[in-house]
């Protein structure tokens, strides 16, 4: 299974392996990845699964959709590499991606 | 300390996630009335009833949350308790705890209708309904949903097939009653069924394989009805600690006796941002819930004081609520488009909740304000205000 590298809030870097097809959030839930609340279970409702991904995956990404991209603007200091971890579909292009918990997710 | 739960739903599950990551010095038995392992209930009713995603996908813990060696699973009903001696007792023995966290939810309520048996009344409320419901879905073509609420337009919109002709019948005198009458009036506009309010089913003909009601037959293969559902407080009600309205707790989740808490949505306690006691049920009350039951387990008690907000899925339209209010509470509209719909709800001047239709920016804003604090109406209206210059830079 590819892996990405995922650093917690505690600045922990912690490896998990993912199925491509699944989301940021599915991989790193199941690995128990800290810091990730995802209130609305990858609903795209609460922007309580703010991750940061390390440099620019454009092209490789599916760009974010305007609801995404809305819940992130009112996340706690988005950055213009801040994603909704539940909205970000894998592939095995994204090997070796690496991602930062939010510090606070509100 | 030992502590034991009752149900491993949405409030159990944050209980627990929070008590393992707070370094909780102790075991916790879960007490587990359901054969799956801990799942969300959200998508039950949403995407995942159009999709063939296994029951998998709704995990609701991370595996080494589930796994954790202070974690005892223990997969049966609790028949009864005593809290006094701290027992609890189930079909497979009785088990002794320091304190006892009581997570029951609530059971669907059934309408009884004369001419078709309970069992052919589907409801969801857990993950086997859910089940049964898709493996029922084949061949049918009529669909009745009984009620006016979330849950009854959400299975329409999850249930929408050229091939199928649903419709939601609804006693009362509107549908959505909790949401502002343009709002309400949009996701009817919107809703891939016929709605009809006002209905009084009388029975099901077998012979026509119709419901017969005050508007006439209605043509139905397959009935499902979201009417509401009430909390399972029998439980506490046996100790005296529960009632038919839930198992009231004070600001810290605690019930009348020392070694007995209970959270989520069977929990009724006061709401600070209402100012009165209700229940409610969504996942945000059984997250907040939680969470003040685990930091006063863990030794640093805060009181309940956040801000509800609910979302749900209606087809493609997304509705998200920041607060909470009362169905009287006045409405006026902040922003109307052909895609979005943000309402403002208040008392006078005091804003009670904003319900927003695709409108996850204002939502998201709403939510922040009401955290900070009472928020005036004017103020929201005001040139200047988050909400307006948000407005402004749209257009
Ligand atoms: C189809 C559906 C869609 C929903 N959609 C939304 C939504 O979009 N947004 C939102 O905010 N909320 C939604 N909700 C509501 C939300 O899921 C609930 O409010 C939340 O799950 C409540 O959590 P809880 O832990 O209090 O109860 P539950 O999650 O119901 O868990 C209670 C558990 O306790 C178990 N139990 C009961 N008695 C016993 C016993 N004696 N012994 C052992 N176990 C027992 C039950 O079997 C159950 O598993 C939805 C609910 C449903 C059913
Ligand atoms: S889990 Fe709620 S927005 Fe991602």
């Amino acid at each position: 299974m590819p892996q990405l590298t995922c650093i917690n809030p505690n600045e922990q870097a912690i490896d998990v392996s993912f199925e491509p097809g699944e989301t940021i959030l599915q991989a790193t839930y199941r690995a128990g990845v800290d810091g990730i609340l995802a209130e609305c279970g990858g609903g795209c409702s609460c922007a309580t699964c703010h991750v940061i991904l390390n440099g620019n995956w454009d092209g490789t990404l599916e760009e974010p959709s305007v609801q995404e991209a809305d819940m992130l603007s009112f996340a706690v200091d988005p950055t213009p590499y801040s994603r909704l971890a539940c909205q970000v579909r894998l592939t095995d292009q994204h090997e070796g991606l690496t991602l930062a918990v939010a510090k606070r997710q509100y | 300390m030992r502590l034991g739960i009752v149900g491993a739903g949405q409030a159990a599950c944050t209980l627990i996630a929070e008590l393992i990551r707070g370094d909780f010095k102790g075991d916790i038995l879960v007490f587990n009335g359901e054969t799956h392992a801990p799942y969300q209930r959200p998508p039950l009713s949403k995407n995942w009833l159009k999709t063939s995603d296994d029951p998998t996908s709704l995990r609701l813990l991370p595996e080494p949350l589930e796994t954790h060696p202070s974690i005892q699973w223990i997969q049966t009903s609790v028949q009864s308790l005593s809290p006094d001696q701290g027992l609890v007792t189930t079909d497979q023995g009785t088990y002794s705890v320091d304190h006892l966290v009581l997570a029951t939810g609530t059971t669907a309520i059934k309408p009884s209708i004369p001419g078709l048996a309970s069992e052919s009344i589907h409801v969801i409320r857990t993950l086997d309904h859910a089940l049964r419901l898709k493996k029922s879905l084949e061949g049918v073509t009529n669909i009745t949903i009984i009620g006016a609420g979330f849950l009854a337009f959400e299975l329409a919109s999850s249930l929408a097939d050229p091939s199928r002709t649903i419709r939601i019948l609804a006693k009362g005198i509107r549908a959505l009653p909790q949401v502002a009458v343009k709002t309400a009036d949009r996701l009817v506009d919107q809703a891939p069924a016929s709605i009809r309010v006002g209905v009084e089913i009388e029975r099901f003909d077998e012979t026509t394989k119709a419901l017969v009601t005050n508007h006439g037959s209605i043509p139905t293969d397959l009935v499902i009805a979201a009417i509401g559902a009430q909390p399972n407080a029998e439980l506490a009600t046996a100790c005296g600690l529960g009632s038919s309205d839930g198992i009231p707790v004070d600001e810290f989740m605690q019930t009348a006796h020392p070694k007995v808490s209970a959270i989520g949505e069977v929990s009724l306690h006061h709401q600070p941002h209402l100012n009165r006691i209700q229940r409610i049920e969504s996942i945000s009350e059984a997250n907040d819930s939680a969470s003040v039951c685990a930091k006063r387990l863990l030794g640093h008690p805060e009181p309940f004081q956040t801000i509800p907000w609910f979302w749900s899925d209606q087809g493609d339209a997304k509705l998200q609520i920041a607060g909470l209010c009362d169905r009287t509470d006045e409405e006026t509209c902040l922003i109307e488009s052909e895609t979005e719909l943000v309402m403002i709800r208040h008392q006078g001047q005091r804003v009670t909740a904003i319900e927003a239709l695709n409108s996850a920016k204002e939502f998201m804003a709403a939510r922040r304000l009401l955290d900070q604090g009472d928020l005036a109406l004017d103020d929201l209206l005001q040139a200047g205000s988050v909400f307006a210059r948000l407005q402004s830079s749209r257009s």
